[in-house]
């Protein structure tokens, strides 16, 4: 039986990972706040233990936790990142 | 007690054809009949790829109701190394054996016949028929879904299970969308014609997307404009329909239409107003949620996050009793004329009922209202900065209508009603603001009276209105779409 599918499937192609670097040592790892309640907290420890391996951190924000980052924080993280952390959830 | 196996000979993913009688040539074989669709025999699959080629002494082999190509993908998928043989329509060898189910483990002796079966995903009975242990891992049983074959031997009573099997429902029952009710959901309109993209996975919101949705979710096609507006209206980027797709707050859209095509297409505003009952309620929110999930990608447990849910989210659609109103109806609040028809979107969480039959003056009544919705959200949050939506029953909005209240009035006796001192809210989720108040600060529940949206439905006896909760933290705007409709 022949359907019309409600399903765009370009859309439901999953995007693969990225590779995941084997070394820290001296990559740019930007901590991504999304302002999500205490999200911050959770960054200054991952922070920590980011600089103890001697990655050098770079911090930015999400305008609201809610959307999603405009292009210019997306352009941010290119910029200042070879990797990027996002501190999700309260 | 064994039963015949019957031979043949099908095609493996390499090319080669394979029989029964040589993969029974060296002794006994455990046949697994799956089918790419069904997430149980990909389970299955994926925990007999440990055995590589088979467990000593047992030929292991997958009979997939697929056609070579798309058995090749489901082999790359699952991992497997044992010989997949595909089995295009229609699907003779299934049929043979009768395969109700798939997966389906069949064990087959040489010169005794079948002599055990296994349907779905059973470890402990797999783990039997191929005398091997499995990997240990949680779920040891799965039910299993329907075998091809037997969508075409009961045609019209499959075509539902198939629709569920795709993915293409919310849970419930849906109506397929064949190319001829998608067709007559359409009318004139250009099939092609695009939305935009449906947040969170972007998906294109063409009207044929749509009507395939309206289609799935009940729709009668007179019913397709309102989809539309209502889409439009959910699509603003003002609405924020990716934070309302992916938050775990249990929030979805809500639905209020006005104007005259309330009545030509029979929406119920009256009794029973927030449903169920009424076809074009329950479906015309049906379809919009159905394009979020479908279309959209925001699936329960998948994008979506919500970690309750409730059952208003499968759709919720309120028309208001403009007729039982004191006051001008929304749309004409919101700046449209009184005979235009239009669709306004609000995000919100699950409706709260307040009953109040005793209270006789308009002072009385709004402060029912506004402490049943200061618990919203979290009950020692305050302020809230979204929007909640009050639903007013006849008789509360006529006694309001009859002290010579306007909704103006209305709205600012409830924003002034709840108020409490900062030190009595500095427990559990609190707000930043109470966090670095005084104890004797006053605070109210909203930040602003215009965050208070009034609207009239529901039956003429009874005096239980509702609010619906806001979306919090969502900055989603209400927003209201003309529906392009004509009599």
């Amino acid at each position: 039986m022949e359907y019309v599918s409600p399903i765009d499937d370009s859309a439901a192609e999953p995007v693969p990972f990225a590779l995941r670097p084997r070394e820290l040592g001296g990559r740019r790892v930007v901590l991504l706040d999304i302002t999500k309640n205490r999200g911050s907290e959770l960054l200054d420890r991952v922070e920590q233990h980011l600089r103890l391996y001697g990655a050098e951190t770079f911090r930015l924000s999400k305008e609201i936790f809610s959307k999603p980052a405009s292009s210019e924080v997306i352009e941010r993280v290119a910029i200042h990142g070879d990797l990027a952390v996002e501190g999700l959830a309260d | 007690m064994a039963s015949a196996a019957p031979r043949f000979t099908l095609e493996r993913i390499d090319g080669d054809p394979l029989s029964l009688d040589a993969l029974t040539a060296g002794g006994p074989v455990v046949l697994v009949f799956a089918h790419a669709d069904c997430p149980t025999s990909a389970l299955a699959l994926r925990r007999l790829a440990g055995l590589g080629q088979g467990p000593a002494g047992v030929a292991l082999a997958c009979v997939a109701e697929e056609t070579p190509e798309a058995a090749s993908r489901l082999a790359r998928r699952t991992g497997i190394r044992f010989p997949v043989l595909a089995e295009p329509a229609p699907f003779e060898v299934s049929r043979a054996y009768e395969i109700a189910t798939v997966p389906t483990a069949v064990r087959i002796e040489p010169g005794v016949g079948v002599t055990g079966t296994a349907a779905g995903w059973d470890a402990d009975a797999y783990e039997r028929l191929l005398g091997a242990s499995l990997p240990s891992e949680e779920p040891r049983r799965k039910p299993g879904c329907g075998a091809r074959w037997t969508y075409e031997a009961a045609a019209g009573l499959d075509e539902l299970e198939d629709m569920i099997e795709r993915g293409w429902s919310d849970g419930l029952p849906v109506v397929p969308p064949t190319p001829e009710r998608v067709e007559t959901m359409l009318g004139s309109r250009d099939g092609a014609h695009s939305l935009g993209p449906v947040p969170p996975a972007h998906g294109v919101a063409t009207l044929e997307r749509l009507a395939a949705c309206a289609v799935l979710a009940g729709c009668l096609p007179r019913y397709f404009p309102v989809v539309i507006a209502a889409a439009e209206a959910a699509l603003d980027p003002g609405f924020n329909a990716h934070g309302i797709g992916v938050t775990t707050q249990p929030a979805g859209p809500i639905l209020v239409v006005n104007g005259p095509v309330r009545d030509a297409i029979g929406l119920n505003s009256g009794m029973g107003a927030l449903g169920p009952g009424a076809r074009a309620n329950m479906t015309i929110g049906r379809a919009l949620r159905l394009l979020l999930t479908l279309t959209g990608g925001a699936r329960p447990g998948g994008l979506d996050r919500s970690t309750l849910g409730h059952p208003g989210k499968l759709g919720m659609c309120v028309a208001e009793n403009e007729e039982a109103s004191p006051w001008e109806p929304l749309h004409v609040e919101r700046g449209f004329a009184r005979e235009t028809s239009t669709v306004t979107v609000f995000a919100g969480d699950a409706p709260l009922s307040v009953s109040d039959h005793r209270s006789r003056t308009p002072e009385e009544l709004a402060a029912t209202l506004a402490w049943a919705a200061a618990g919203q959200w979290s009950p020692f949050w305050w302020p809230m900065d979204d929007t909640s939506l009050f639903v007013l029953c006849p008789e509360h909005a006529m006694l309001f209508g009859a002290a010579g209240w306007a909704k103006e009035q209305v709205r600012a006796a409830i924003f002034a009603a709840v108020q409490r001192p900062a030190g009595e809210l500095r427990r559990g989720e609190t707000t930043p603001l109470v966090q670095v108040s005084a104890d004797d600060t006053p605070v109210r529940k909203w930040t602003q009276p215009e965050l208070i949206e009034i609207v009239v439905a529901g039956g003429e006896a009874g005096r239980f209105s509702a609010v619906f909760g806001p979306c919090n933290g969502m900055q989603a705007e209400v927003v209201t779409r003309e529906i392009q409709w004509s009599t």
